[in-house]
């Protein structure tokens, strides 16, 4: 990514959930002359995280940046900030995106078992949403699958997996998802 | 990225609202395989298909896995077996049908559809061999299944087809008489038969229609049913504009359901992708109903006054969800009321609620026609004619298809139930009043011109 300024960093938010958080971050980094490249938010039952990259055009102390940042914002308030360098371009191999969606009673090392297992396939996870309701925990990933990888292999894997756990698994092509909810037929 | 809500509401729908594609059906253009022998005919028919054939199933499954959709029947269509019966004797018919029962069974398909003959304006020779062979086709083979069209908006209703379509019918059902008349259950007679529709037993390839082609049919009564469901678990107090909306969106979903497979499966097979009949199809399975729909949307017994105005809404608004969701839908495009499929019509029926008169009017605005109906066995031949000239009519002043399954149970009288089982379900015998009544009418014969609607230039 070619940021705005040639000095380049990101910024890791934790806090509890409360109006007026993005704007007080955002205000700290144009007081300092700063510029927003690039930033991705979100809220997990009720703490709010963000991941922010930003830029200047002269070098700050990424320290001094996180305590200017946090400010006298509650203690609750933690701020990471560290150098931004371009991720390390890997060779591009063909995947699809692909949806895994698993659900049964809740109990420790869930998430480690699914998350495991797709690591050792090489199966990226992109994006991950997990929840518990009741004694029910829901884990649903938005995965890259190498195009090479045997899909009904993949799935009899997970659902051996899931046997084990007592979870019901199902891992489905994205476009079935982006054909049933967007206006667009498939991605 | 995709949202966690739409993630849900799509997983809800395939997997807790029993969502599936109801029928991937091959359409497969035959007529290069007639021939003045039957050996030869016969020999071309088995290459034609185990040669076109054979990956569909493998390729549905395959498509469906990647998906997590499942694809319930595979199904071929072909263009008219009298096409290929044209020079051939009535005993050719039966061998040609065997031939297509063992070359779809030799594939892993269900049923194929297209042992049919469209005489709405006259009957050739080999379409009187197609009429005339149904009670041994339909008792003598598994998988073929028939249509016969009797009337076009263009043409006119045959009379003469039709007196004679009363007359087979009561054959097909004496030929099947130890399986309560099932081989009836295997013909539709149409009027405005489409050309592309992929559900069965009406499924045929029409002229104009691609070498080949992949047709898909949808199901989904139960997810309209659950997403009306929710909407009114609100509290809220909904008009019907607020739940026609609620189906339109739904549809849509179910529709692109089918869109997406359709077209996957077409290219891997490499052919061309048809159309998607947006037909809401039930099954017995409780809550995967049409009935069910209406009941929801407010009628609790079946057949009482509403009950057309209720399935014409819904109707309309699975077409207009549908149109949107794909520019190519096809087929049929309605709410199917097959009785002995649908457990609510099918309970509406035992309870007295639902007669043939309402089912008859409620056709009038939704697709197909009287469909998987069981009649006492001894209604006479004129009476099943006039049942269908009457529904036939409907179709042909409303340029719209319609079609009639009438299944005169062999022995059985009004009230008895028969089972037919899985996808099929069980019906109680319907009353036919005023039978008798008509025969007069259906001697006569000829053809009831076409409407003056038919002059459109």
């Amino acid at each position: 990514m070619k940021t705005q300024f040639p000095n380049a960093y990101v910024l890791n938010v934790l806090t509890g959930d409360h109006p007026g958080i993005i704007a007080a971050i955002t205000r700290s980094v144009n007081q300092r002359g700063g510029n927003i490249d690039a930033c991705s938010q979100t809220v997990v039952e009720g703490f709010f995280t963000l991941i922010m990259v930003i830029s200047f055009a002269k070098p700050v102390e990424p320290d001094s940046l996180a305590t200017e940042i946090r400010g006298d914002q509650a203690t609750d308030f933690q701020v990471v900030a560290r150098k931004f360098v371009s991720p390390v371009v890997k060779p591009v191999t063909a995947v699809d995106r692909f949806v895994l969606t698993a659900f049964g009673k809740d109990k420790p090392g869930i998430v480690r078992r699914f998350s495991e297992y797709l690591a050792g396939k090489d199966i990226n996870i992109l994006d991950l949403f997990a929840h518990r309701e009741g004694d029910d925990f829901l884990l649903i990933g938005q995965v890259e699958i190498p195009a090479a990888r045997d899909l009904a292999l993949l799935q009899a894997d997970l659902e051996q997996i899931a046997a084990e756990e007592a979870f019901t698994v199902k891992l489905q092509h994205e476009n079935i998802f982006v054909a049933t909810n967007q206006l667009r037929f498939e991605r | 990225m995709l949202r966690t809500d739409e993630i849900l509401s799509t997983i809800q729908m395939l997997h807790a609202e029993s969502l599936d594609v109801r029928t991937v059906t091959l359409a497969l253009n035959l007529d290069d395989c007639a021939a003045p022998s039957m050996d030869s005919l016969c020999r071309k028919l088995r290459e034609k298909i185990t040669g076109r054939a054979s990956r569909l199933v493998e390729t549905c499954n395959k498509v469906g896995r990647k998906y997590g959709i499942p694809i319930v029947n595979k199904r071929l269509a072909i263009t008219p077996a009298s096409h290929l019966l044209a020079g051939h004797g009535q005993a050719a018919a039966l061998a040609v049908a065997k031939t297509l029962d063992e070359a779809t069974a030799a594939c892993g398909i269900d049923l194929v559809g297209g042992f049919s003959a469209l005489v709405h304006k006259g009957i050739t020779p080999a379409d009187a061999c197609v009429m005339r062979s149904l009670p041994e086709v339909l008792s003598q083979t598994k998988r073929v299944c028939a249509s016969i069209n009797v009337a076009t908006t263009k043409a006119g209703v045959n009379m003469d087809a039709i007196g004679e379509m009363g007359r087979i019918i009561l054959e097909i059902a004496a030929a099947t008489a130890a399986q309560k008349g099932f081989g009836c259950a295997k013909l539709v007679v149409f009027a405005n038969i489409p050309e592309d529709n992929p559900f069965m037993a009406g499924a045929y390839v029409g002229e104009g229609e691609p070498e080949a082609a992949v047709n898909i049919g949808v199901s989904g009564p139960n997810v309209v049913v659950s997403a009306l469901r929710r909407r009114l678990a609100s509290g809220k107090k909904l008009t019907l504009n607020e739940l026609a909306e609620e189906i339109k969106l739904t549809s849509f979903r179910v529709t692109r359901v089918g869109e997406l497979v359709g077209r996957e499966v077409a290219d891997e097979l490499g052919i061309a992708f048809g159309i998607v009949d947006l037909s809401l199809a039930p099954t017995p399975k409780v809550g995967d109903s049409v009935g069910e729909i209406l009941k929801t949307l407010g009628i609790a017994q079946i057949g009482a006054p509403g009950s057309t105005a209720a399935v014409a809404m819904l109707t309309d608004a699975v077409k207009k969800g549908g149109a949107f969701a794909s520019s190519s839908v096809g087929g049929m495009s309605g709410a199917f009321i097959p009785v002995s499929e649908d457990e609510v019509l099918d309970n509406a029926v035992t309870k007295g609620w639902l007669s043939l008169e309402k089912l008859e009017a409620m056709t009038s605005v939704c697709s197909v026609g009287l469909d998987m109906i069981a009649i006492p066995g001894n209604t006479p031949a004129e009476t099943i004619a006039a049942i269908i000239a009457d529904e036939a009519t409907i179709g042909v002043v409303n340029n719209k298809t319609t079609g009639v399954r009438l299944i005169p149970v062999p022995g059985a009288k009004v009230g008895d139930r028969v089972e037919y089982g899985g996808l099929f379900g069980g019906a109680t015998i319907m009353e036919v009043r005023n039978s008798g009544a008509s025969a007069d009418f259906v001697n006569h014969g000829g053809r009831i011109p076409a409407p003056i609607q038919s002059l459109r230039n």
